[in-house]
């Protein structure tokens, strides 16, 4: 179904909005609880690779569209990420392997976030390297720990949607 | 060759030409697409505001009619109280209209005041903003003033068809002048947010103190109050207090402080935007294409 992404992409936006209202609480200690990685996963595993391309990419948008952050910085790296994945599927093909790979994902697209948005911002970046180390250590754990859960929705959706179970090749 | 490897290889090349094109393509471009996501993401915005509400109300419903009438007979005297203040000042505002006449003084930028809800909180290192529910369509523009009270909550700096960013003082985005409490000689000072990089509150620092100010007596905090200059804040606005001493800089010409916003900028519901009536110039230059 050609326009599964779309529909994938609105079932995920609930879990990037519960991430933005989780930052939201934790907005006093300037750490973004960074999910937008980790909803990479289950749709690169199934579906087509252009499918999960355009995925990559609005989600990549739709993270970038309320942060100061330079246009398409991120949301092009999850596509180059996507483009990957789904041409690896192997790597994720058993669940060790998918948390494996998520919490490198969701570490990657962060440190992509964190470094872009110091290009947009009028601050110095000396003495972050503290704070930068936390903020990916959260993005590790959250990229764990949230994976079965969204991945568990996004597969739910494509059984919904028939598309096929996760090949090995694409 | 293997034809997966074959497909990884195109869609890498037409990534590389995608983002050739994306950068090479007119800001415009770039703009009208930030702007559809932020629109796609508005009504989930406003729907999670209106939630929290919603529960606030429910809460509120809750509490038992002795307490909504001792608060309604509080509400009454304060409302008493203020009737009279807003006399005294009216009559105030009406002798401060006449001397500025008799004495051809410039008329201070006015405001039209629009409240808003705040629908979500974001802060990294590099930026602390809210976001409120309203936007162009209410009369918001960028750069006017958000103040909660007589404090300064930060200035807005995107807006969009129903909701807008607010930078906040602590945001290191902000610049504004300011002076100090008990500084007899008005000396100005600047006040600006720097990148958060530790878990504890974000703060702004104050500079270009003069070497000879010294803090208030009795360990009192200082209040920084903005100077209206410049015509984006109006004058007297509390930007924060100094945090504890102030310490010389590398130069030593001047001293420089930390400054605490006056109120926990991370848990405000309501704001309100003070929209100026006539467009001033530090206004245009932020509708710049660069400004975001």
């Amino acid at each position: 179904m050609g326009w599964a992404w779309l529909i994938l992409l609105l079932a995920t936006y609930p879990w990037l909005l519960g991430a933005d209202l989780a930052s939201d609480t934790l907005a006093s200690s300037s750490l973004v609880f960074f999910i937008t990685g980790t909803c990479l996963i289950a749709p690169c595993r199934r579906l087509k690779r252009w499918q999960a391309v355009l995925f990559a990419a609005c989600l990549g948008f739709l993270f970038e569209a309320r942060r100061p952050i330079p246009d398409g910085a991120l949301a092009l790296c999850l596509v180059a990420m996507a483009i990957f994945l789904s041409s690896n599927r192997p790597l994720m093909r058993n669940t060790p392997g998918m948390l494996r790979v998520a919490a490198i994902v969701n570490v990657g697209a962060c440190l992509i976030w964190f470094v872009a948005s110091s290009y947009a911002s009028p601050a110095a970046a000396g003495d972050l390297a503290w704070h930068l180390s936390l903020q990916l250590l959260l993005a590790g754990v959250v990229g764990t720990t949230g994976l079965l859960p969204v991945a568990l929705t996004q597969n739910a959706v494509m059984d919904r949607l028939n598309v096929p179970p996760a090949p090995d090749r694409p | 060759m293997d034809q997966n490897l074959q497909g990884a290889r195109a869609s890498y090349v037409a990534l590389s030409v995608f983002v050739a094109l994306w950068i090479l393509a007119p800001s415009a471009v770039r703009r009208f697409n930030r702007e559809a996501f932020v629109e796609f993401q508005a009504p989930a915005l406003h729907l999670l505001g209106k939630s929290r509400d919603l529960a606030t109300f429910w809460e509120k419903k809750s509490r038992s009619v002795e307490e909504m009438v001792a608060a309604g007979r509080d509400l009454a005297r304060v409302n008493a109280a203020l009737e009279i203040q807003v006399n005294k000042f009216e009559d105030i505002r009406r002798e401060n209209v006449r001397l500025r006449e008799i004495t051809h003084y410039n008329v201070p930028a006015e405001y039209m005041s629009v409240v808003a809800r705040v629908a979500a909180r974001d802060s990294s290192s590099w930026w602390q903003r809210i976001v409120i529910r309203k936007g162009r369509k209410d009369g918001i523009r960028p750069g006017a003033p958000v103040v909660f009270g007589n404090t300064v909550v930060g200035r807005v700096t995107a807006v969009h068809l129903t909701t807008s960013e607010v930078d906040l003082v602590t945001s290191p985005g902000f610049r504004c002048t300011a002076y100090l409490e008990g500084d007899d000689q008005n000396h100005i000072v600047l006040v600006n947010g720097v990148a958060s990089n530790s878990l504890g509150a974000a703060k702004a620092r104050v500079s270009v103190i003069p070497r000879d100010y010294s803090l208030l007596a009795g360990g009192q905090p200082t209040r920084v109050f903005t100077t209206g200059m410049g015509g984006v804040f109006p004058s007297r606005l509390i930007l924060g207090y100094l945090d504890g001493g102030t310490y010389a800089t590398q130069v030593g010409n001047f001293k420089e402080s930390l400054l605490v916003p006056s109120r926990d900028l991370y848990n405000l519901q309501e704001v309100s935007v003070l929209v100026p009536l006539h467009q001033n110039p530090g206004e245009a230059l932020m509708q710049g294409e660069d400004f975001q």
